[in-house]
């Protein structure tokens, strides 16, 4: 059910959004910071809809490239552009498409959940109605609607979770970056994650998943790109990775291109 | 885009009554200030009301003494935000710097005018009878409006320079201290009051102490003492902000 606003100044992800474009094009991207080169001459396309896994263990530049798309970085080198709009001129335009689910919690913790969902609502300039609707919305999908009514500061590791998703869900993005969105939660929590996150796919959304969950990469994406010092290793579907190196799982491919596992360098 | 400062400053306001902290900071740290000072110094308990009490010439000063504490408040709420990564989330909406900083401006003004009303009013407890009429209290009121700009702008400096909220608790000392002992109620020297003249508070103090313990209408000095203070505000403002976005964006 998609929720409309009657706000006449309001943009919808939905006004911004080019279906004939690209969800995102990434073109020679380069990050150094100092004498450290995080991102190296990364080259990807994702496809609108697609919920896409970049993989890779620790310090690979997994949130360095996600933190230039979404404009938190500038590119030493390169281009990147979403849904068309270049991330280096378009980027009000691109902050109105996009939600962003941070790899640490943040949010007010003297607010109350409900209070902070709004907070963020209003920062997207949408109307009270909608604001409402949606926030009644997500919280009843992810089940935190009783918790939502305390303040944040007595939340437990996995409804922080929860709620740091919710929010960067509050303006119905039509791209979402995820960075590592279920690290510290326990395994119940991640499967209801896991699933809220495949219900997004369902939705249209074009989903960027950062994480070095390997179970979490395989049940979830269509396509991974595996990434390691930087530079894009491997790229494929689940299954053609898994063919074309021979191995059971994406952790058998990062060791049969690298020498190491994923899980070494976290 | 004033749905966005509107949004954001319920949200500080929100702060400082729920976080103890900041709730006793700004609005009791004041009253208990007052209280203590008031009966130290008042007429309270004493057989002679008419004569003026050590309270009397103090109660200006006071009004400076809380305002100045939102050096404190500003630069630890940044610190916070940044530490928490709330900087880099509110970045990745729509909100620009402006209507950010714009929040925290305008909370920080409703503040001192919060403060500014408690003291006011434990003051007339504690017995200080200021002259000035409703003039002088309107006075009282802009121009702790203007010191609380600069409040929020030294804050923003102290939270740049600053790489915890720990840090910036000590830090912003550096600009508490001097207008808490040169800008307020202690009785300055020839030499403290070259120190004095740097101080926003000192601008401030000075002016309500003739318009509230000595009766003078807005004279030439006030509106100099207010003019000053405003260049002042605008400075340290944009100092502050161009401090902060710089070291933001490292």
């Amino acid at each position: 059910m998609v929720i409309k606003s009657n706000k006449k100044n309001y943009m919808s992800p939905e006004d911004i959004f080019d279906p004939n474009s690209k969800a995102i094009i990434i073109r020679d991207l380069v990050k150094k910071f100092d004498d450290i080169t995080a991102v190296n001459g990364l080259n990807l396309e994702i496809e609108n809809g697609e919920l896409f896994g970049l993989l890779g263990p620790n310090g690979a530049g997994k949130t360095t490239t996600i933190n230039i798309l979404v404009g938190l970085l500038k590119p030493t080198r390169g281009k990147a552009f979403i849904s068309g709009y270049d991330v280096s001129e378009n980027l009000n335009k691109i902050k109105k498409l996009i939600g962003v689910c941070p790899q640490e919690p943040s949010f007010y913790k003297f607010l109350t959940g409900k209070e902070n969902i709004e907070l963020f609502g209003n920062l997207y300039e949408m109307d009270k109605k909608l604001i409402k609707e949606r926030t009644e919305k997500l919280l009843q999908l992810t089940g935190l609607e009783e918790a939502s009514k305390r303040k944040a500061k007595g939340y437990s590791g996995g409804m922080l979770r929860q709620l740091n998703l919710i929010i960067a869900l509050i303006n119905d993005p039509k791209i979402i970056f995820l960075d590592e969105p279920t690290v510290g939660m326990d395994p119940r929590a991640r499967r209801k994650t896991w699933e809220f996150i495949g219900s997004l796919k369902e939705q249209d959304k074009t989903t960027i998943l950062t994480t070095h969950y390997i179970e979490e990469a395989e049940a979830l994406c269509d396509r991974v790109g595996i990434i390691d010092y930087g530079e894009l290793i491997a790229l494929g579907t689940p299954k053609e990775l898994l063919e074309k190196y021979e191995s059971k799982n994406l952790e058998g491919v990062f060791m049969k291109i690298t020498g190491r596992r994923i899980l070494e360098g976290i | 885009m004033m749905q966005r400062v509107f949004a954001l400053t319920k949200m500080l306001l929100k702060k400082v009554i729920r976080e103890p902290a900041y709730l006793f900071l700004m609005i009791l740290f004041p009253v208990a200030l007052t209280l203590t000072f008031g009966l130290a110094f008042g007429a309270i308990g004493t057989s002679d009301t008419s004569s003026p009490t050590m309270f009397d010439f103090m109660a200006p000063g006071l009004f400076a003494y809380a305002c100045i504490f939102i050096i404190m408040l500003v630069a630890q709420s940044f610190t916070d935000d940044r530490e928490q990564g709330l900087l880099k989330r509110i970045n990745v909406t729509p909100t620009t710097s402006g209507q950010f900083m714009g929040s925290h401006l305008i909370s920080n003004m409703i503040i001192a005018i919060i403060q500014v009303a408690v003291v006011f009013i434990m003051s007339l407890f504690m017995g200080y009878r200021p002259l000035g009429g409703i003039i002088g209290v309107l006075m009282a009121f802009v121009f702790m409006i203007l010191l609380s700009l600069c409040s929020v702008g030294l804050g923003l400096i102290t939270a740049s320079i600053s790489k915890s909220s720990g840090a910036a608790t000590g830090i912003s000392f550096i600009f508490i201290l001097p207008q808490m002992f040169f800008g307020t109620f202690i009785p300055l020297t020839p030499t403290t009051e070259i120190i004095a003249a740097f101080l926003p508070s000192y601008y401030v103090t000075s002016s309500l102490s003739s318009i509230l313990n000595e009766g003078s209408t807005i004279n030439s000095e006030i509106l100099i003492n207010l003019g000053i203070l405003a260049i002042m505000s605008v400075i340290i403002i944009i100092i502050g902000m161009f401090l902060f976005k710089k070291y933001s964006k490292n």
